[in-house]
């Protein structure tokens, strides 16, 4: 379920943090589910645990789960919130690409014809 | 601290193998020691371990002076290099051994590893390869349960599969019970996944000591091109080395990730990216940094 590049530049934690987020994004992981338990995780990956607790902190400090003392981490209820995350994600990968358009010498109304289309025509008289 | 060296120095006659260091680490953390061979690692590892004492400097662990101290050795558990066994004993006769001497010693763990590992209890230590020995070391250490764990090159010789199954189970005593583990080696890439903190020994001092993650996340890779092969500004970063491959400018620099990032794409490239940079690349360019060449270290 989780991938991790050890040899990456990366910290380890935060390759986590972004790993649980897509799951939990993507609804892989539902509201109140269980996140395993750091030992199980820092045995299963191994992983040093304290890395595996930073990860667990900062997911909480951004809102992605919730911990119960003594029972462990659990998927937060979030309302609007990974709609807002993908919105930015998206964005990301479109700016570069919008980029190379212009580059190649695309006009704004080529690339807004693109848009109408991609909306399936449905503005269109 | 559970693990405190201060201003350490150990001489054998004339050569002084550990000039003057100092290190800590804080307890449930796992302190990857590297350095070349002669470095000084095991002279280190062997003082931390109270088995040799510093002609200067201390030792402690938990608050406690180590050298010939029993009480704390019962916490303590150290795996040489060179692994000693009384040669004619077979591993249940050393558990019966470890028992005795370890308080916190884990039957049950004892016999599930017996059976992860497939060793026989019943065979003679000196009759077993190098790598089964040191498996045998890690079975026995590992049922001990130790507050405090000191590794000297314990890798060495050991398949990949029975490496994670022992790094596994390290790292689950260092979750559970917050054990503290410092471990030599001279690759990186053979501890740098289980290690939250590394220090570099080089001729006798610890020349660089980071938390990994802060380390990762101080150095940044990208790669800029701009029209027309016109060159960046990069005057206000800080800038750790440059290269040119024709119209693409390739930088490694210190800093915020964030803050670079706006830097270059205020200036409109044509090509922005960020490059991974491996823990590797970074200890080079941070051991030049400290000006030494990297291929005596790493």
């Amino acid at each position: 379920m989780l991938e991790l590049d050890m040899r990456s530049g990366r910290p380890i934690y935060e390759q986590l943090v972004y790993q649980f987020k897509r799951l939990i994004i993507e609804g892989v992981m539902e509201v109140d589910e269980k996140l395993p338990s750091v030992r199980d995780l820092a045995g299963e990956l191994t992983v040093n645990p304290n890395t595996i607790q930073k990860a667990y902190r900062e997911l909480e400090a951004q809102g992605y789960i919730y911990s119960v003392k003594g029972r462990g981490s659990f998927v937060q209820q979030r309302a609007d919130e990974s709609s807002t995350m993908k919105v930015k994600e998206l964005k990301e990968k479109t700016i570069p690409m919008l980029r190379e358009a212009f580059y190649l010498g695309m006009t704004e109304a080529e690339l807004e014809e693109i848009i109408r289309e991609a909306r399936g025509g449905s503005n269109d008289d | 601290m559970m693990i405190e060296a201060a201003n350490i120095r150990k001489k054998f006659q004339a050569e002084t193998v550990i000039e003057d260091v100092s290190l800590s680490v804080r307890k449930g953390s796992v302190y990857g020691l590297l350095g070349s061979n002669g470095a000084g690692k095991t002279t280190l590892l062997r003082m931390l371990a109270g088995i040799l004492k510093a002609n200067r400097g201390s030792v402690h662990i938990d608050g406690q002076p180590v050298f010939e101290n029993n009480a704390v050795k019962e916490r303590v558990i150290f795996l040489q290099d060179d692994l000693y066994f009384f040669s004619q004993y077979t591993p249940k006769q050393m558990a019966a051994f470890y028992k005795e001497t370890y308080a916190s010693w884990d039957e049950e763990r004892y016999t599930s590893l017996k059976q992860m590992l497939g060793l026989d209890e019943n065979k003679k230590i000196n009759k077993l390869s190098k790598g089964m020995k040191r498996q045998v070391a890690f079975w026995l250490a590992l049922s001990s349960k130790p507050d405090v764990m000191i590794l000297d090159e314990p890798f060495d010789g050991l398949d990949a599969v029975v490496r994670k199954t022992i790094k596994s189970m390290m790292l689950q005593d260092v979750a559970e019970r917050e054990m503290t583990v410092i471990i030599s080696s001279h690759n990186l890439k053979e501890v740098e996944d289980i290690c939250d903190y590394i220090g570099i020994l080089h001729k006798g001092t610890i020349l660089l000591e980071r938390d990994i993650d802060d380390l990762k996340e101080e150095f940044h890779k990208v790669q800029v091109a701009f029209r027309k092969g016109k060159e960046p500004v990069t005057d206000s970063l800080s800038l750790v080395h440059k290269e040119k491959r024709g119209s693409v400018y390739i930088y490694i620099l210190r800093g915020n990730k964030e803050e670079i990032e706006d830097h270059f794409l205020s200036q409109e490239p044509v090509v922005f990216d960020q490059l991974t940079l491996t823990l590797e690349e970074i200890f080079i360019y941070e051991m030049r940094r400290v000006g030494y060449a990297e291929e005596d270290i790493i």
